[in-house]
């Protein structure tokens, strides 16, 4: 909110210069953005907090500035004659609808409507008004001088003289100050007369009673309106003025003789027009009085500081609220001579319990007096098990040389992936490309994520990215968190040697690495149940102990397509819950005797899983086999078509005494006897 | 030979010899065939000598076996010093043929990289841990009870403006949470130890909000404290000590009043301007005030204990035994102050080359 600081010293006699002024306003509460300079004037753009509603305007800026400064605040000129007929005899005020509109004062106004003085003018100006005619501006000076927005109805306009607060009638249309016809709902109030509905209440005045150069009487309604009511019609309405914007988060009940009475002063000073006598009131609903208990102890406690009796009576009674102490000596009660009896003004809402006082003492005692502390931990703590193993993966894969990555929740139904368990929708989605949360992280997030690179001429990636996925069931949605991978284009290009494609094993190995270290289960790769965005013949299902768990492959051809990639990209995606924090390494004591090693070829036939071969292998070696691994597989020259060639190293080694070599041929021959019972033709021992 | 003096005749012809032939030996083969030829243990002309020794008179045999000893010793240490000399050479110029290219590049590896998020994440989360806090997960889709209405934002609050919501098609009703602030609601309904509370609740939200400097998800972390006898200097006391761990103690700590629904005082934190240092002329990022918003805070608010506690069916915080603060910022503002990022977008563009400034 702009406030010209001149226009604050018109109520408080401020010495300090316009920065001192908003860092001191700032350390209140009322914080400065920054300040403007128009010649002499200053102008503080503050940003006032939405319960504070009174201090929405020059008066309460002041009240608080005075408080701070202990200086006197001067009060509103509300001096004004009366001449002419009485007000009651044009106008009749009546509230027909109670919980809308507690409170609603009127008086009639003679005026001669023009343009406004330049005083006028340039105050509304510097506060950011646009000038309109002298009466309009005048009811605008007024809220932004003390708070209540009023109305001005040009009296000959309203039909049987009436102003009626009362609900809108179903289909009812009013057109606003803004020329549009706005369709009201019986939730909606207006202020009406005889015939109809000429304004929104709390919200903007209509068309058809506006004030024009030929409006010699007007009607100056100020009303105190129910804030949920104005707040739920702005809404519903889409409409959002400087009248809702106070009402809705609760002006000030009683402030709207006040701001009549101000008005009328300010038509008498500045000769334009005179106040009618007579101010008609009429009251709905009642407003209680609020008086809450502050204890001083209960203050120390909250604020860790030490304040005196005095210094909170002080602060209080400078912001306008009214501070007795109840039992002064504690007579009545033993304790309550720490109590202070505390009236909240009508101006604050926002004051409902006691600590709402404690923030008032804090503020105007100063946030930066009181002494800072840590209070000490009760518990040693720490990351859970499962916070853990995120971390992990986030450092492995980084030294793995994958980067992280984060996409937004938000995706395209369209272009979520059935098979991935359904799609949650959103209800109002900013647009229909993001209408759905993701049931994958890779479709299409990861997938967009690659295109976006490639289009920027990046090709080789590696990409892993941690986030949840969301799917629906009848108790709402299922949010499951996920690891992702991508792997894309080729090994890094350098002098050493040259790039290849990176293929469905550089992720393999991958995978591999973090399951080795992250789950207890046992794992297998399955070619059943991957999901049909996947080259079906590079593509497995990762089981972990039977359950399945996530997959891993290269991308379907069509997808490739469907999203303009290029190359082969390789994705995965896995369960995080499925995998557990590694627990400490447990140590295993290792043979010194000596190993033996013997390398054996086999020709295969292609269709035949590796893994079968080696599995195979190693259950006929038997227990002093420590390891057999697949060290070469070639197809090609020298081996017939329709098979392979497959290489295996066997270390034979024995925790207890060395094996003779006729031990380890026995365990070989065995190898080689199920081979051949197979079929599989061996090549001779390499 | 016969006489001592034959043989010493040998020896010294010998030695001349064999200073000849080390003198033109120019390989380590040359040299061992010079080793065989006087010192060989079969054929050597020294060993020879010795095998004569028998054959001279007894009273010539000490003198003549000390004169060949001295002869063989100092052979001996004449071979061994030219092939000494030889392994040198020949290690010098291996070292000279096997110089490589030093300037050349290490072998190309693809580098991986934290997100900036995560390490400032991380770095947050290590920060509070060292404090005494856990570290809280709670769900991205909640329901209107957890996001606004236990954190006193009654439907109508005006306070809702500032988060405006997505909600979630189908029934029950759920939306996605626009703040963190759901873990200070969630950490005390399933809380183990109650009523103490010390937790950090990092994570995603989501507001309908997208332009340069906001996002419809982005990050925050809320933090929590709740025991007997916390105060406002608790709350002051922690999070300065938190921001000096993050951005350094030169960094000055402004504490201010402002307004949460859910605290109560509450208290806005602002740091001095990484990028003026305070100096205000013509920082944009300051706005020239100086300071920058680094988070929000406040006591818990009295209504939130009370929601907590209708829920859970029992006084378990009760506001007039036990006080607490609550704390929150955005991750990805943190990032931008601590890294001068001024897109908020780039955090989630997966552009390689934003996210190798991280590696």
């Amino acid at each position: 909110m702009k406030i010209p600081v001149s226009w604050v010293k018109d109520f408080v006699d401020l010495a300090v210069e316009p920065q001192q002024l908003a860092d001191d306003l700032t350390s209140i509460g009322l914080a400065c953005d920054g300040i403007e300079t128009f010649g002499r004037e200053a102008v503080l753009d503050l940003d006032i907090t939405t319960n504070r509603v009174d201090a929405m305007n020059m008066y309460g800026v002041a009240r608080e500035a005075a408080a701070f400064y202990s200086l006197p605040l001067k009060p509103l000129d509300l001096d004004f004659e009366e001449s002419g007929v009485s007000s009651n005899d044009v106008l009749r005020i009546e509230i027909a609808a109670k919980d809308l509109c507690p409170r609603f004062a009127g008086r009639v106004f003679d005026v001669r409507v023009g343009p406004s003085p330049a005083w006028l003018k340039d105050r509304l100006e510097l506060a950011g008004q646009r000038s309109i005619n002298n009466i309009v501006d005048l009811s605008n000076y007024v809220m932004l001088e003390m708070g209540q927005p009023t109305h001005a109805f040009d009296l000959v306009r309203l039909r049987g003289g009436l102003l009626k607060a009362r609900m809108a009638a179903r289909d009812e249309v009013v057109k606003t100050l803004d020329e549009v016809d706005r369709a009201l709902a019986p939730s909606m109030g207006v202020v009406a007369d005889a015939l109809g509905a000429l304004a929104i209440a709390g919200i903007m005045g209509g068309a058809s009673s506006e004030i024009s150069d030929q409006t010699r009487t007007v009607a100056l309604e100020a009303a105190y309106w129910n804030p949920l009511l104005i707040r739920r019609a702005a809404k519903a309405l889409g409409m959002h003025t400087d009248a809702s914007h106070r009402f809705e988060r609760g002006a000030d009940p009683a402030a709207g003789p006040i701001a009549i009475a101000r008005f009328a002063n300010l038509v008498a000073r500045g000769g334009l027009g005179n106040a009618r006598p007579g101010l008609i009131q009429a009251h709905g609903s009642q407003i209680e009085d609020r008086h809450l208990i502050l204890s001083l102890d209960n203050l120390d406690a909250r604020l860790g500081a030490s304040v005196s009796m005095d210094r909170a009576q002080t602060t209080l009674t400078s912001l306008g609220f009214e501070v007795s102490q109840p039992d002064p000596e504690g007579a009545v009660h033993l304790g309550r001579e720490r109590e202070l009896e505390v009236g909240v003004p009508t101006w604050r809402g926002d004051c409902t319990r006691e600590v709402d006082l404690i923030e008032e003492v804090a503020r105007h005692y100063g946030l930066m007096k009181i002494a800072r502390t840590v209070p000490a931990s009760r518990r040693a703590a720490g990351l859970t098990p499962a916070q853990r193993t995120e971390r992990g993966l986030k450092a492995l894969l980084a030294g793995l040389g994958y980067r992280e990555v984060l996409h937004l929740n938000f995706v395209s139904s369209a272009k979520c992936e059935a098979s991935q368990g359904g799609v949650v929708r959103i209800a109002n989605p900013l647009s229909v490309e993001q209408d759905a949360l993701r049931n994958s992280l890779v479709m299409p997030g990861l997938l967009e994520g690659l295109e976006r690179n490639q289009r920027r001429g990046a090709r080789d990636v590696q990409f892993f990215e941690l986030g949840r996925t969301f799917s629906p069931s009848p108790e709402g949605p299922v949010e499951t968190p996920r690891l992702a991978l991508l792997i894309s284009g080729e090994t890094p290009r350098g002098w050493t040697g040259r790039p290849r494609a990176l293929d469905f094993f550089d992720l393999k190995r991958t995978l591999e690495e973090i399951l080795m270290r992250h789950s207890g289960a046992e794992v297998t790769f399955d070619r059943l149940g991957v999901p049909p965005f996947l080259h079906p013949g590079r593509a497995v299902a990762i089981r972990l102990g039977g359950a399945t768990k996530g997959y891993l492959g290269e991308v379907h051809p069509d997808v490739i397509e469907a999203f303009s990639l290029k190359d082969r990209p390789i994705v995965a995606e896995i369960d995080l819950e499925a995998l557990s924090s590694p627990g400490p390494p447990e140590f295993h004591s290792f043979s010194r005797l000596p190993e033996a090693v013997r390398d054996l070829s086999v020709l295969v036939p292609s269709t035949t899983p590796a893994s079968d071969v080696v599995a195979l292998a190693r259950e006929q070696a038997g227990p002093s086999a420590r390891r057999v691994d697949l060290i070469d597989r070639f197809e090609g020259a020298g081996v017939p078509r329709g098979e392979v060639s497959l290489t295996l190293s066997f270390l034979f080694q024995d925790d207890a005494r060395t094996l003779s070599s006729e031990e380890v041929e026995r365990s070989m021959d065995a190898v080689r006897a199920s081979f051949s019972k197979r079929g599989y033709n061996l090549r001779g021992l390499a | 030979m016969s006489s001592l003096d034959d043989l010493k005749k040998r020896v010294h012809e010998l030695r001349e010899r064999l200073e000849g032939e080390l003198a033109s030996a120019s390989d380590t083969a040359a040299l061992q065939a010079v080793r065989d030829r006087f010192l060989g243990r079969k054929a050597g002309e020294i060993t020879a000598l010795f095998k004569d020794l028998g054959k001279l008179a007894a009273d010539a045999r000490k003198e003549a076996g000390e004169a060949l000893n001295a002869v063989k010793e100092w052979s001996e240490g004449k071979i061994g010093d030219a092939e000494a000399r030889f392994a040198r050479d020949q290690r010098e110029s291996r070292l000279v043929s096997e110089r490589i290219d030093v300037s050349l590049p290490g072998r190309a590896r693809a580098s991986g990289s934290k997100h900036p998020l995560t390490l400032v994440r991380e770095e947050v989360e290590d920060v509070f841990i060292g404090l005494g806090f856990d570290i809280f997960d709670g769900p991205e889709v909640d329901d209107d009870f957890h996001c606004f209405e236990a954190l006193n934002m009654p439907a109508d609050h005006p306070a809702r403006d500032m988060q405006d919501t997505f909600y979630l098609e189908g029934a029950p009703p759920r939306l996605l949470r626009t703040h963190t602030s759901t873990g200070q609601i969630r950490s005390m309904l399933a809380n183990e130890n109650p009523p103490g509370v010390r937790v950090l609740c990092p994570g995603r939200v989501f507001r309908r909000d997208d332009d340069i400097t906001h996002s419809p998800m982005f990050h925050q972390f809320e933090g929590l404290v709740i025991d007997r006898g916390i105060s406002l200097g608790d709350l002051m006391g922690t999070l300065e000590a938190f921001i000096h761990a993050l951005f350094g103690k030169e960094y000055p700590v402004r504490f201010r009043p402002s307004y949460f629904p859910y605290t109560e005082p509450s208290v806005e934190v602002d740091m001095g301007c990484s990028t003026c240092k305070g100096r205000r002329t013509g920082c944009r990022v300051c706005k020239q005030t100086g300071w920058v918003e680094i988070l929000g805070s406040g006591m818990v608010h009295p209504a939130v204990f009370e929601s907590v506690n209708a829920r859970l069916g029992r006084v378990v915080y009760d506001p007039a035994k036990v006080s607490g603060f609550a704390f929150g910022t955005g991750i990805e503002r943190v990032a931008m102050i601590k890294y001068g990022i001024s897109d908020i977008r780039l955090f989630y563009e997966s552009d390689v080359r934003f996210l190798e400034q991280f590696s």
